[in-house]
């Protein structure tokens, strides 16, 4: 043939090329190959890992949030609720102070009427003897009867007015 | 004139004689004495004298001898990584680990990038002609002699310059590009390869050129005693390096690119066939 081509040489060279492929690809390609692929596949896998571990930790941490956002809220419930409670005791401290405070202002007060009432009396009392005794006294000297008389009752009249206002 | 003036003379005439004669040694042509540059080349393309025996297949072309051997040396390679590096493999790669998985995962990546959606064997096989090109390529600077038919010796040349084995690289990746387009898109796969008939031929020329070539210019700077000096080094290792790679890459990377367009499905294709599944 033309520049010396030799088909049977070709095929000696095809059957060394075959050869050097299958030798090529089983010692070395695949092992190298499946080397690369496996680590390839170890590096995703934890960065896979990673991401989940991302992901998981970034679940929890919502719950956490959303946790303590409840707790707080509760806090806040209890807090507004014990609040509420202590300023009706408060309230019901204050009014059942008032009312003791009432009720001792009245007790004073009837004491003090009764005290009033006792001394006027008591004066009253007093009042009649010094009458008597002043009516015995001018009644037994028999002089300007007449004008002691009226203002003896003049002053008698003052004394009840000035005790009615007080 | 005074014995340091003929001191000096003397120095001056040997000096000058000696270059004299260095310059007739190393002119001589060396066509009077060996074979003729014009056969020399034709041998290193079309090895119609210079063959080798080759077990019971009887003279082949060294090239036959080159790919075996080049086979053989990156099996005996693989089997002592396979065995003793790989298991010690670790996440934090060392420096040999880098390289090797620099190695697959740029030809992984070439599958990867041409051809998203199928790349499993086509990334096995960039990698196997990437290495083959370039181990095949850097196996010339050996410079191994082997018995020829003819009674001398010859240096063993890259696999692939040789016409078989650059026709065979090109079929072969053709049939690869072919085996997408079937696995892909069936049988308007195959029209689709095709369609680029001629992929199999500019494939085995421009590999057959660019690695003949680098021979021929290695071969002619050889011939001459006078560029033999120094020159070789960049010639040989630098020439021989630069277009291991670029040849490596380029069959690897039209390959791929190949490969991943006759294998995609297109969005039109892939919709008659969900209405038809339906």
């Amino acid at each position: 043939m033309p520049l010396n081509i030799d088909v049977q040489q070709i095929l000696l060279h095809l059957f060394n090329l075959v050869l050097l492929f299958g030798i090529l690809y089983i010692l070395l390609y695949k092992p190298v190959h499946d080397f690369m692929d496996k680590r390839e596949e170890e590096y995703r896998k934890r960065d896979r890992d990673t991401k989940d571990a991302l992901s998981d930790a970034e679940k929890l941490k919502g719950e956490y949030e959303s946790k303590l956002a409840e707790a707080e809220k509760e806090t806040a419930l209890e807090r507004a609720r014990t609040s509420a409670a202590a300023e009706a005791e408060r309230e019901k401290i204050i009014s059942d102070a008032h009312n003791r405070a009432s009720s001792i202002v009245e007790d004073a007060r009837d004491k003090a009427q009764k005290e009033h009432d006792r001394l006027i009396a008591r004066a009253q009392t007093e009042i009649a003897d010094y009458v008597a005794m002043a009516a015995e006294k001018i009644v037994m000297k028999d002089e300007g009867l007449h004008d002691d008389f009226d203002s003896f009752f003049e002053k008698v009249q003052d004394t009840d007015r000035n005790s009615d206002n007080g | 004139m005074d014995a340091k003036s003929r001191k000096r003379f003397i120095i001056i005439w040997a000096v000058i004689l000696l270059i004299i004669l260095i310059g007739a040694v190393l002119t001589t042509d060396p066509a009077q004495e060996e074979e003729p540059i014009r056969t020399i080349m034709k041998d290193a393309v079309l090895h119609e004298h210079s063959k080798v025996n080759f077990l019971w297949f009887g003279p082949v072309n060294p090239a036959v001898i080159s790919a075996y051997t080049v086979t053989f040396i990156i099996f005996i390679f693989a089997l002592f990584v396979r065995v003793f590096a790989i298991p010690r493999f670790k996440d934090q790669p060392g420096r040999f680990q880098l390289l090797l998985e620099q190695a697959v995962g740029i030809f992984d990546g070439l599958a990867v990038s041409n051809s998203p959606h199928r790349h499993a064997f086509l990334g096995a096989y960039v990698f196997t002609a990437g290495t083959y090109i370039f181990v095949g390529t850097m196996f010339e600077l050996l410079g191994v002699l082997v018995p020829a038919t003819n009674g001398g010796y010859i240096a063993l040349p890259a696999p692939l310059a040789d016409i078989n084995g650059a026709i065979c690289m090109g079929v072969f990746s053709y049939s690869v590009i072919l085996s997408g387009g079937i696995a892909g898109n069936g049988f308007k796969g195959v029209l689709n390869t095709l369609k680029d008939f001629s992929l199999p031929i500019s494939m085995s020329f421009r590999l057959f050129g660019a690695l003949l070539s680098g021979a021929l210019v290695t071969e002619l700077v050889y011939y001459y005693m006078t560029t033999s000096f120094i020159i070789p080094v960049f010639v040989a290792v630098m020439f021989t390096m630069l277009h291991a790679l670029i040849q490596a890459y380029v069959l690897t990377m039209l390959t791929a690119l190949f490969y991943g367009e006759v294998s995609e499905r297109h969005p039109a294709d892939q919709d008659t066939a969900a209405l038809n599944k339906v």
